[in-house]
Formats: C-alpha cells, sequence, structure tokens
C-alpha cells in the first residue's frame, strides 16, 4: 500500500476502532465505572442493608476515600467554559468536591463514598446542551449535585421528575419552591429582588424611579418580577429592559440607563454584564444605587476601570454570609479549601447548596431506602437542615407548602477592597416588608 | 420478479431487459451490500450503549439534512452556506405544530407525527421556494455570501419570535415523537422486543433515513438528477440544451429545504430542547463538513459524513484517554482540553480530505472496493 493510502486510512481505522471500544454494551470496566442499566427492576438489597437502584454501586468510588465503601454517584452540569457565570461555577464545582470529599473522610454515609467528580459536564449555560449533556449522565447517578441555570434546569426538569431524579440547583429561581425534585438554599431572584427594593427605599425613601435591566431568560424575568411586585407595593416608579449575555451586547442598556437617569438601578444579569453597564454609565455621567442580584459579582471586577464607580454605587443583594463570613460553616468551608488562588463567592454557593443533598441523603439512608424514590421522598420529609450557621436551619424546609416553607431573607452587601471578596456584609439577614406579605402561591414569572 | 436469465447462467451484469438495467440495485453485489448494511445498521442498537446509540440516531437524522445539502449543493452545483436557516425554519414548524402544548410555554399545537414531518417539510420547502430564485442572478461565490446572509436572518428572526422559539438562553422543546398513540420518546416494546428509548429513536431514525434516501437516490437518477448535474458542470450549456435553469434551480433548492426542514424537525424532536443560538454559521459550516468529508454528489457520501461528523465529538473524547496531554475535564489538567482537541481535527480534518482525499469518504470506500474487485491484479 502506498504511503499516501496508508495514512489515508490510518486515522479512519483509529477512529473506527476507538468508537467500537467505546459504545460496546458490554461496560468496559476500566474505562467506566460500573453502571446499572436503567431497565433493571428497583430494589437490589446490598450488604448495607439499604435499597438502591440507579448511581449506587458497591464497587468503591475510583479514587475513593475509604476503599470499603460502596459509591453514590451524583452528576453536576454546571457552566465551565464560554457561559455568562463560568468565573463563578469552577468555583461552585470545585466546593462541591471539597464538601463531599469531607463527607467522605469522616466515613461517607451508611457505608458510602459519595463521588461528585466522575460525572461532571459543562452546559455552556445553554438549555439545549445542558439537555444534551444530561442525557449522557441521565442513566448513571442517583441525584445531581449540581445544575447550574433556572432557564438550562427548565429544560430538564420534565426528565428530572420522569426518572425521580432530584437534583440541587445552581439558581435561586421561585419556580423551585413548587418543584418536588429540587433542592433549592436561600432566598429566591424574586424574593431578593423585593428586599433589596425594601432596602433601596429605606435609604432614598420612595420619592424615586427604578430601572431594572435583566436578562432575557427565567433568571432575569423572575428577579424582575420580584422588583416590579415591590415597586408597586411602594408606589416607585418603574420600568424593565432586557439585555442579552455578552460584555459588547450592553449598548441598549446602558443608553437605557443614561437616557432614563433612574434613582435606583437594579441589574441581574452576570458580573461581566453588570460591571460595563455600571463602569459605562457611569462614565457617562450618571449616578445613582445600584443593587445586583447574588450572581452579578465576581471579585475580579475590582481589578477593571469600573472599580471607582462600583466602589461608590453597586450593593450586592445576596442569599447568605460571603466567604469571610464567621460561621461554623465558613469556617469547615474554609479549611476544607485550603489556599484558593482566588477567592469567590462561587465556593460559598457550591459549599451551601450541598447541605440538603447531604440531609437528604442521610434521611434516605436512615430509611433504608437509597433508591431515587426514596431519595425524593427523603427530600419531600425534610423540614430543616443543618447548613451549619451559613443558613438558618429552617431554611431547608421542603415539606411545607411553599408558602410556609419558602425562605424569604436576604443579605445586603458593599464593596469592600479590604475584603477577600471585594464585598463585605452591611445588612445581615433580613425579609423586607413587600417579601413578608407576599403570597407566594406560584412562581413569580408565570410560564406562558 | 423475473430472474435474471443471466444470473443463471453466471452472468449477473447481462441486462436482458430495461427494468433490470435501471434498477436501483442492479447487481447482486449492491443487493447483497445493502442488504448487509441495513442489518448491520439494526443490529446497531443492541450493541451499544445507550448514550452511543443516541449519537447515532441523531446522526442519521442529520444525514437526511446532508443528503438535502448534497441535492442542491452537491448534484445542482449551487453552493448553499444557508442550510441552517432552513433547518432552523423546520424545526421551528414541526415544534410549533407537533409540540406538545402542556409540556412547552412557547406556541403548540400538538397535532400527530404524520402531520408534523411533512408539514416541517412543506415549510421549509415555501422557504426554499422564496430563496431559490436567487440562484438564477447569482452563482459560486456571490450565492454563497447571499445564503450566508439567510443565516442571520434567520438568528435574528429566531431570537425575536420568542412566542415561538422561547427566547436565547431558555429555548423550548421539540415536536412530541408520537405515532398513533406510540410513544417514541419512551422506553417500551416494539415488534415484540423490549427496547429504551434511544433505541426506539435510532430506529425511527434509520427508516426515515431509509425513506429519504431512496428518495434522494431515485431523484438523483431521475431527468431531474441529470438537469442538476447538467447545471452544475456548465449552466450556460445546459440552458442551451434546452435545460430550465430557472425551473431546476428553483426545484432543488426547494428540495433540498424540505429534506433540510424534516431534518431539522425530527432532530430536535430526538435532542428535546432547541435554543435559537443553534442555527448558526457554525451549523451550516457542520452540515458543508459533512456533505465535503462523506463525498459530494453521492447519496452513501452524505450518510457517510453525516455519521462521522457527529460522532467525532464522542470518539475525541475516547481516543483522549490514549493521548497524552488532552485532559478529559473542562477545567484544570492537561495541555489541552477534550473540546479543544474535538475542534482542532475538526479542521484538519477538513483540510486533510480537502487536500488529500477529495472525493471524501466515498472516494476512500470506491478505491477500496476497486481495489479488490481487482484482486490479485489491483494496481
Amino acid at each position: 500500500m502506498s504511503p499516501k493510502k496508508r495514512w489515508t486510512y490510518l486515522p479512519l481505522l483509529l477512529v473506527v476502532l476507538a468508537l467500537v471500544a467505546a459504545g460496546c454494551r458490554a461496560a468496559e470496566q476500566e474505562m467506566q465505572p460500573p453502571e446499572d442499566q436503567e431497565q433493571e427492576p428497583a430494589g437490589d438489597d446490598d450488604a448495607q442493608g439499604a435499597q438502591t437502584d440507579v448511581g449506587v454501586t458497591e464497587e468503591p468510588c475510583p479514587n475513593a476515600v475509604n476503599e470499603d465503601n460502596g459509591c453514590i454517584y451524583l452528576g453536576i452540569i454546571s457552566d465551565l467554559t464560554v457561559g455568562p457565570f463560568a468565573p463563578l461555577a469552577g468555583p461552585i464545582t470545585e466546593a462541591q468536591a471539597a464538601f463531599w470529599r469531607r463527607v467522605n473522610e469522616v466515613g461517607g454515609i451508611a457505608g458510602y463514598d459519595i463521588d461528585a467528580t466522575t460525572y461532571v459536564r459543562d452546559n455552556e449555560f445553554n438549555a439545549e446542551v445542558h439537555n444534551r449533556v444530561f442525557q449522557e449522565i441521565r442513566g448513571e447517578v442517583l441525584a445531581l449535585a449540581q445544575t447550574l441555570g433556572s432557564s438550562p434546569t427548565l429544560a430538564i426538569l420534565d426528565d428530572m421528575r420522569d426518572d425521580s431524579i432530584v437534583g440541587a440547583p445552581a439558581s435561586w429561581n421561585s419556580a423551585w419552591e413548587f418543584e418536588d425534585v429540587i433542592l433549592e438554599s436561600g432566598a429566591n431572584y424574586c424574593f431578593e429582588s423585593m428586599n433589596g427594593v425594601d432596602w433601596a427605599t429605606e435609604q432614598v425613601g420612595t420619592d424615586i424611579s427604578l430601572l431594572h435591566i435583566h436578562f432575557p431568560d427565567d433568571y432575569g424575568n423572575d428577579a424582575a418580577a420580584g422588583s416590579e411586585i415591590a415597586a408597586q407595593a411602594h408606589g416607585i416608579e418603574y420600568s424593565a429592559q432586557e439585555t442579552p449575555p455578552g460584555r459588547d451586547q450592553q449598548a441598549g442598556a446602558i443608553e437605557a440607563v443614561v437616557s432614563q437617569s433612574p434613582d435606583v438601578l437594579f441589574i441581574t444579569t452576570g458580573p461581566q454584564e453588570m460591571v460595563e453597564i455600571v463602569g459605562r454609565a457611569a462614565a457617562r455621567g450618571w449616578q445613582g444605587l445600584v443593587l445586583g442580584s447574588g450572581p452579578t459579582w465576581n471579585p475580579a471586577l475590582l481589578g477593571t476601570d469600573a472599580a471607582p464607580a462600583l466602589e461608590a454605587m453597586y450593593h450586592q443583594v445576596g442569599p447568605w454570609g460571603t466567604w469571610g463570613t464567621d460561621t461554623a460553616g465558613h469556617q469547615a468551608m474554609r479549611d476544607a479549601l485550603g489556599d484558593v488562588s482566588e477567592i469567590n463567592d462561587g465556593y460559598t454557593a457550591g459549599w451551601v447548596w450541598s447541605y440538603p443533598m447531604r440531609a437528604a441523603l442521610e434521611a434516605a439512608a436512615e430509611n433504608g431506602d437509597l433508591t431515587r424514590e426514596g431519595l425524593l421522598q427523603a427530600v419531600s420529609a425534610l423540614t430543616e437542615v443543618d447548613y451549619e450557621g451559613m443558613l438558618p436551619n429552617e431554611a431547608g424546609n421542603y415539606a411545607d407548602e411553599p408558602e410556609q416553607g419558602a425562605f424569604r431573607q436576604s443579605i445586603i452587601a458593599g464593596v469592600d477592597t479590604e475584603s477577600e471578596t471585594g464585598v463585605s456584609t452591611i445588612e445581615d439577614f433580613f425579609t423586607g416588608p413587600t417579601a413578608e406579605e407576599h403570597a407566594l402561591d406560584g412562581p413569580c414569572y408565570e410560564l406562558g | 420478479m423475473n430472474r435474471p436469465r443471466s444470473a443463471g447462467r453466471g452472468r449477473p451484469l447481462l441486462y436482458t431487459s430495461y427494468a433490470q438495467d435501471i434498477a436501483m440495485f442492479n447487481t447482486p453485489g449492491k443487493r447483497w451490500g445493502v442488504a448487509a448494511l441495513f442489518a448491520l445498521a439494526l443490529l446497531a442498537p443492541f450493541a451499544f450503549n445507550d448514550d452511543v446509540v443516541l449519537i447515532l440516531a441523531l446522526a442519521l437524522v442529520a444525514a437526511i439534512g446532508a443528503i438535502g445539502l448534497n441535492l442542491v449543493t452537491g448534484y445542482a452545483g449551487q453552493v448553499s452556506l444557508g442550510h441552517a436557516f432552513f433547518l432552523g425554519i423546520g424545526t421551528y414548524a414541526g415544534a410549533v405544530l407537533g409540540g406538545d402544548p402542556e409540556a412547552t410555554r412557547a406556541l403548540a399545537f400538538g397535532l400527530p407525527m404524520v402531520v408534523w414531518i411533512p408539514g416541517a417539510g412543506l415549510v421549509a420547502a415555501l422557504a426554499g421556494l422564496i430563496v431559490g430564485p436567487l440562484a438564477t442572478r447569482l452563482r459560486g461565490l456571490y450565492l454563497a455570501i447571499v445564503t450566508l446572509g439567510l443565516v442571520f436572518l434567520g438568528g435574528h428572526l429566531f431570537k425575536e419570535a420568542r412566542f415561538i422559539t422561547g427566547g436565547i438562553g431558555a429555548g423550548r422543546r421539540g415536536a412530541a415523537l408520537d405515532f398513533f398513540g406510540y410513544r417514541f420518546d419512551q422506553a417500551g416494546p416494539l415488534l415484540g422486543l423490549d427496547l429504551t428509548r434511544a433505541q426506539k429513536q435510532y430506529v425511527l431514525a434509520l427508516v426515515l433515513l431509509s425513506i429519504f434516501a431512496v428518495l434522494g437516490r431515485n431523484l438523483a437518477r431521475s431527468g431531474v438528477g441529470r438537469a442538476f448535474s447538467a447545471i452544475r458542470d456548465r449552466d450556460i450549456a445546459a440552458e442551451v440544451i434546452g435545460v430550465g435553469l430557472t425551473k431546476y434551480k428553483v426545484l432543488a433548492f426547494t428540495i433540498s429545504s424540505f429534506y433540510a426542514g424534516v431534518a431539522g424537525a425530527v432532530f430536535y424532536s430526538i435532542a428535546g430542547v432547541v435554543e435559537p443560538t443553534a442555527f448558526n454559521l457554525l451549523l451550516s459550516v457542520q452540515y458543508i463538513a459533512m456533505i465535503l468529508i462523506g463525498g459530494v454528489a453521492t447519496i452513501s457520501g452524505s450518510i457517510m459524513g453525516a455519521i462521522f461528523i457527529m460522532t467525532l465529538a464522542r470518539v475525541t473524547q475516547e481516543i483522549a484517554h490514549y493521548i497524552p496531554y488532552i485532559s478529559t475535564q473542562a477545567i484544570g489538567g492537561g495541555l489541552i482540553n477534550v473540546f479543544q482537541l474535538e475542534a482542532i481535527l475538526y479542521g484538519l480534518l477538513i483540510i486533510g480530505f480537502l487536500i488529500f482525499e477529495p472525493r471524501g469518504l466515498f472516494g476512500i470506500w470506491f478505491r477500496t472496493r476497486n481495489y479488490w474487485k481487482g484482486w490479485p491484479f489491483s494496481y
């Protein structure tokens, strides 16, 4: 065979062999962890005594901490590469890996180690990609330790309900209060906006105008719905404007700020978009109070040109205390993560979101039912979760109706150049009057 | 039908009737080859894991779109970079007609599969009919640029029409795979066998591809196909001998868009969720890559190219285990990660095929087959 033909056929052969080797239905033990097929009847009683079905194995995890334990596989679908929350999502994922490593180091749960590193996938903050990678791991994991994004999670919600796959969301959407399969933590965007607006009226009065700039998806619309409710309650002049993701796409938003010149600007976007809007509007002479939803801050923003504007005007309405807060949970997180090169509150978020999952797994193990159904039932019975001080225990109430069980408290943080994360708390947990009175009988951003 | 008398004499290529000559599978080689290929295709879902079967199902559906593109670009010679636009039109037409109103907040009518599959094709074909006359005034690079403009037009349209598409970031669900009550999106029995969801969808994709591939092959062998080839080779000469340019160019765009519409609608029914930014230039380029790598102006080449491109991502992931310095994680570790490796390989493959094997995978198959046909007297 001539050399030219050899080089044409060789890569082709490699490709075909790789695909065949990869996909063969008799599972390769050395490349993939042991899997349970979806069709297997639920309920194999094992040596540890608990019933299991998908995502739980007797074999130890790859790189297991306790070699004698079995393995519970949790999936993570996060914005790891190109989306607007990539700088936060990496730390979220790392913090969760550290959390479960800490759990494994004290013996795991009911004779199982928890693995949250094997099934980690990137969603590019895109609902379609999120769905695609979810289908890849759908048959392999017991539950999702993280599913990032309101809209991406909504895209897989039907499938999660069908398969009884519980998931901890990396988002704070008001729709989660109404979903049994979602293990949300912290006040949702709707209440967060209400609390933010209430706090703003305490600072600058109610004879003001408010402009809310937000992403066009479920995240942005949920927050805008909350701020609109609060604005109506106080009689504040209100308008909202959508803006797409992307630092170079903010011209419309900046123009709106400069032309409308609101007294209070509420922003619900990613950090890059927020700094672009605030920085450019300030450069064109606008001044006012800026409130940002939880996901709008990243410590790296203090290194940009807009840092003085942020320092003067920006306040973050957040779900819990920042990295440096003094609670048992925060300290445990700092110890587990050790020396991180760039501290940011992605770590805090990932750590807090893992507590309800741990509580649910422990409850399910106590019931002797570590199947997906069993975990779902354990979640639905949880009335409190031990957050080690990062949130009040009653924040983890999934058993009660959303009207009673939803957590409505937020924290206000201001820019603080001395702090490790660039912000520090100026108002600790509080519930504003609007959030207090609001009857949560449906998601704030109604579908359709 | 009539058993060819020539076969009995051991001379299978002696045609004794016109019907025999123009039959699609007119040699025993073709008959046995296609039968074996189809049998292999039917066995594939039982040999691979569900996630690979899903990828193959999506690849087979993409092949329908690739055949469409090959009809307009490969056979008729009309360069079209706007294939993503027609895929998008078809996807949203299918999703609106066939989507489950309870499962999505966007517009959906819940019509059955026998309505939304042809419906999606027809709506896309209508778009192709409107775009087709452009081709009569423009050729080559200019037509490519204009069809490129279609992609951006479509992108803006899909972003703005939120009541149909769900908006960027959020997206919407595709059409429901419901065939007279039989659901292709849930595991269940089919012809006595218990199949998983991915296997059922694979079977559906295979059946649809077979239908469209046969239709495409027959089109290429017919008078219309010959007219297409004449236009591709020398359109002025074709006009001189009586091939109506406008008619056949518009027909090429219309038929190609029909294929694209059906492919898009079924693709996103199987994939589940569709987001408006999916129908970008990159998608058009992906389909161009499918037909270039597979083999222009061949139906089997389109299928091979589609399977190759769609499985590329998965294959790079598996290869990454064997090559050092490649990290399988999205963050950290290794010199480059699998996603970057895939992007690099993608570009290298297109360049490689264009330089070394312009006829694509079909060309490789062609040379292999001729080598073995003439063996031991190959040269």
